[in-house]
């Protein structure tokens, strides 16, 4: 079948999210962009017999080298096919949308416009001619309305017949006048033997820019020095920046053609709800106030609902490995299947409901516009740590999964907030920690359960904010990014691309973490089980003899014995298997007692310090090497298992003393 | 003329960005020099400004750069 590349670019919060389900349903899927760890969708459809592939770009606001997702979107648009540009228009704010159009125009692609939330901007009494717009333009405008799946059908038709057009020069191109075209041609000249994989306008504009990433293409060429010359030369004669002069000249042609094609009519309803709201949610004490509640509740529903299925799944299992344990099987496969797969992947994919609804509340949140403000109300106290807001809300997810954590570290643009936040995120002690604290509290602290428990989630906090600022003053010179952040008018969730979204993230959760996760229990199974099957998980077997040279490192936490190290071998799989792992060694029956006779007080408190910190589980590793990369994920191990390790003697000991 | 991070909720003419590199950021945004606007939320913490549709949250190491004018 034939099969053409449709990208769909645009400012954040116009719509390209929806419009890419409304076009591709749930023939979707999320992955990443070669070698970065931004997120890329993909999907698509066929109309009249013909594949379409659509490719939904991050959302931005001009085209620089300098951001990392933008970098993607120009290389992706110069280098890839792309049979048609779909630029997501905001009726709202239709002036920012034809800026952008004047950027993507110097691209050289088939462009249609698509003018959604047309509904909105009716309400605000605004619509546009757009037989007027196409003329002055020279592309392609459709009208649609995204959430209430409208006119795409006559989208879909737009673009297939734009993909039957030969690329049209035609295309609206910007005149910026006569002084600075003449630099423009100056410059092309002097790029002309520099064989830049984009096109020469488009570069000749982006130097004139001072775009950094642009200039360095070219720093060494001969004629760099000519070209800053150009430019000291055109900045004398405005007597401005020359980035501020482009900036200008674009507005003030797009403000042109706007109000050109602007039709007035009466106002129904102004946005001034969302200012009122504004006001209470960012205000300096009401702000914090909602902030927490809002928090409190995301938690309590994760789990409130979460638990009865994550309940019902750990049943499933249960009798699965059950009736696993009796298959007419040799008695190493009955071992593998039940002991291996049913309670290793399992273990996994017990977290699947509460990984699906944090998915949806972080949709739910973003969609309604509320994570922004979010990330404002928080910006005072991260600020002080040296990151800025929006960095809080991937920190706050980590006590409920560290997974989908650090795949919301995605909304940050800047990679040093990124990463720093990632690193971590691990100390967040997340819901798989609690059965640990439980157990031991429960035998140990029995007068002071809460406050105990409260002290590790204090500690794990603490942890956190150690690694920020150890790795923020070590590796990372450069200040974090000036916060500056659009607040989009808060709005209804849009029910359908919510569960989209958070399906079919919780499905890529499950494909990658489940076959990782598998290998791993295989591998754990085999030292187990060998070399004597009939002493599974002992001493003598691989698993206890690991656990015997790992043990010693403990003596001075206080649990120097294997099987506390074979737990905590165990728990890196998922931390709640610290748990499972003392019940099958110790005997669920006579658990108390054991733990009892091995642990202390003061060690059962530095063991639990221990499983809070030592190291990220396996589920986590792979989304941190997915999301900062393999070096990163290998330093928040180490980092990680040296401050669980350090802390671990340290709490020991004083509590000995 | 004051800073964008000292004044109080009202509105302001956006009269210069000192830092070339904030500037391209707001100007992308759709905020531009010689822009009305609106201050929703003053410091401390982060400032809150409103043109037309576009409402934007601008910290204030961001908000010490922008040089406004009161309108009355
Ligand atoms: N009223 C209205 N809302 C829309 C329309 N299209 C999208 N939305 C909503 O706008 C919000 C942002 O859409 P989204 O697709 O996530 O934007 P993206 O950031 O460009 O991917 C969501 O809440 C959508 O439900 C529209 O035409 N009208
Ligand atoms: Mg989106």
């Amino acid at each position: 079948m034939e099969e053409k590349v449709i990208a769909i670019a645009g400012n954040p919060n116009t719509g390209k999210t929806t419009t890419f389900n409304a076009l591709t349903g749930t023939r979707q899927q999320v992955g990443n962009w070669p070698g970065v760890t931004v997120e890329k969708k993909e999907g698509y459809y066929i109309y009249k017999g013909v594949k379409f592939k659509v490719v939904d770009l991050p959302g931005t606001y001009t085209l620089t080298g300098e951001s990392e997702d933008q970098k993607i979107a120009i290389d992706f648009l110069t280098q890839n096919q792309v049979d048609v540009l779909l630029l997501m228009a905001d009726a709202l704010n239709l002036e920012r949308s034809m800026y952008f159009l004047i950027l993507l125009s110097e691209l050289n692609k088939n462009i249609i416009v698509d003018l959604n939330m047309v509904d909105l901007a009716e309400k605000e009494g605004i619509d546009y001619d757009v037989k007027h717009l196409e003329k002055l333009l020279k592309v392609k405008f459709v009208k649609t309305i995204g959430n209430k799946n409208i006119g795409f059908e006559d989208l879909k038709e737009a673009i297939y017949r734009k993909c039957k057009e030969p690329v049209s020069s035609e295309c609206f191109i910007s005149n910026y006048g006569d002084e600075i075209e003449s630099a423009i041609s100056e410059i092309i000249n002097y790029l002309k033997n520099l064989n830049l994989p984009y096109p020469e306008r488009f570069v000749a504009l982006k130097v004139l820019e001072k775009d950094e990433y642009f200039v360095n293409l070219i720093i060494n060429s001969v004629n760099y020095e000519r070209i800053n010359n150009l430019i000291s030369r055109l900045e004398k004669f405005f007597n401005k920046p020359i980035e501020r002069v482009l900036i200008e000249k674009r507005y003030g042609i797009i403000h042109g053609v706007v109000q050109e094609a602007l039709i007035e009519k009466k106002k129904e309803l102004k946005l001034e709800i969302t200012e009122k709201l504004d006001r209470i949610l960012t205000n300096n004490f009401l702000g914090p106030l909602t902030f927490l509640f809002i928090m409190f509740l995301t938690f309590t529903f994760v789990f409130g609902i979460g638990k009865p299925a994550t309940k019902f799944l750990e049943v499933v299992f249960e009798k699965f490995g059950g009736i696993a344990a009796n298959f007419p099987f040799p008695f190493w496969i009955n071992s593998l299947i039940k002991d291996g797969i049913v309670s290793g992947v399992g273990s996994v994919v017990l977290f699947l409901p509460n990984i699906f609804l944090f998915f949806f509340f972080f949709s739910v949140l973003e969609d309604t516009g509320y994570m922004s403000r979010a990330a404002i109300v928080a910006d005072r106290l991260m600020h002080k740590i040296g990151l800025h807001g929006k960095s809080a809300i991937p920190l706050i997810l980590g006590f409920g999964c560290n997974v989908p954590a650090i795949m919301g570290t995605r909304i940050l643009e800047n990679k040093r907030d990124k990463i720093l936040t990632s690193l971590s995120i691990p100390f967040m002690s997340c819901s798989a920690r609690l059965p640990v604290y439980l157990l031991f509290t429960g035998i140990f602290f029995q007068e002071n359960q809460g406050l105990i428990i409260f002290s590790l989630y204090l500690f794990g906090i603490i942890a956190g904010i150690l690694s920020i600022k150890f790795f923020g003053s070590t590796f990372f010179k450069k200040e974090s990014s000036p916060l500056i952040i659009e607040l989009p008018p808060f709005r209804f969730p849009y029910w359908q691309g919510v569960l989209v979204e958070s399906w079919t993230k919780t499905k890529y959760f499950l494909k990658k973490a489940g076959t990782i996760i598998f290998l791993g229990a295989l591998i754990l199974w085999f030292l187990s089980y060998f070399p004597d099957p009939t002493k599974y998980g002992a001493q003598s077997n691989f698993i206890g003899r690991l656990g015997s040279i790992i043990s010693p490192l403990f003596k001075f936490s206080g649990f120097g014995f294997w099987q506390a190290s074979v737990a905590l071998i165990f728990g890196i799989y998922a931390k709640e298997l610290v748990v499972g792992t003392f019940g099958i060694l110790f005997g669920v029956g006579n658990l108390m007692e054991s733990l009892k006779i091995y642990f202390t007080t003061a060690s059962a408190y530095s063991f639990m310090i221990m499983s809070l910190l030592y190291m990220p589980c396996l589920a986590t590793f792979l989304v941190l090497k997915k999301e900062i990369g393999m070096k990163w994920a290998i330093v928040s191990l180490f980092w990680s298992l040296f401050i669980g390790w350090l802390f671990s003697i340290l709490f020991y000991q004083i509590l000995n003393f | 003329m004051k800073k964008l991070s000292e004044v109080e909720e009202g509105k302001y003419k956006i009269v210069d960005i000192t830092k070339p590199g904030k500037l391209r950021k707001l100007c992308n945004i759709g905020v531009l020099v010689g822009d009305t606007i609106e201050v929703i939320k003053s410091c401390p913490g982060p400032i809150i400004i409103k043109k037309g549709n576009i409402t934007v949250g601008i910290g204030h190491g961001m908000a010490m750069d922008i040089i406004v004018e009161k309108v009355k």
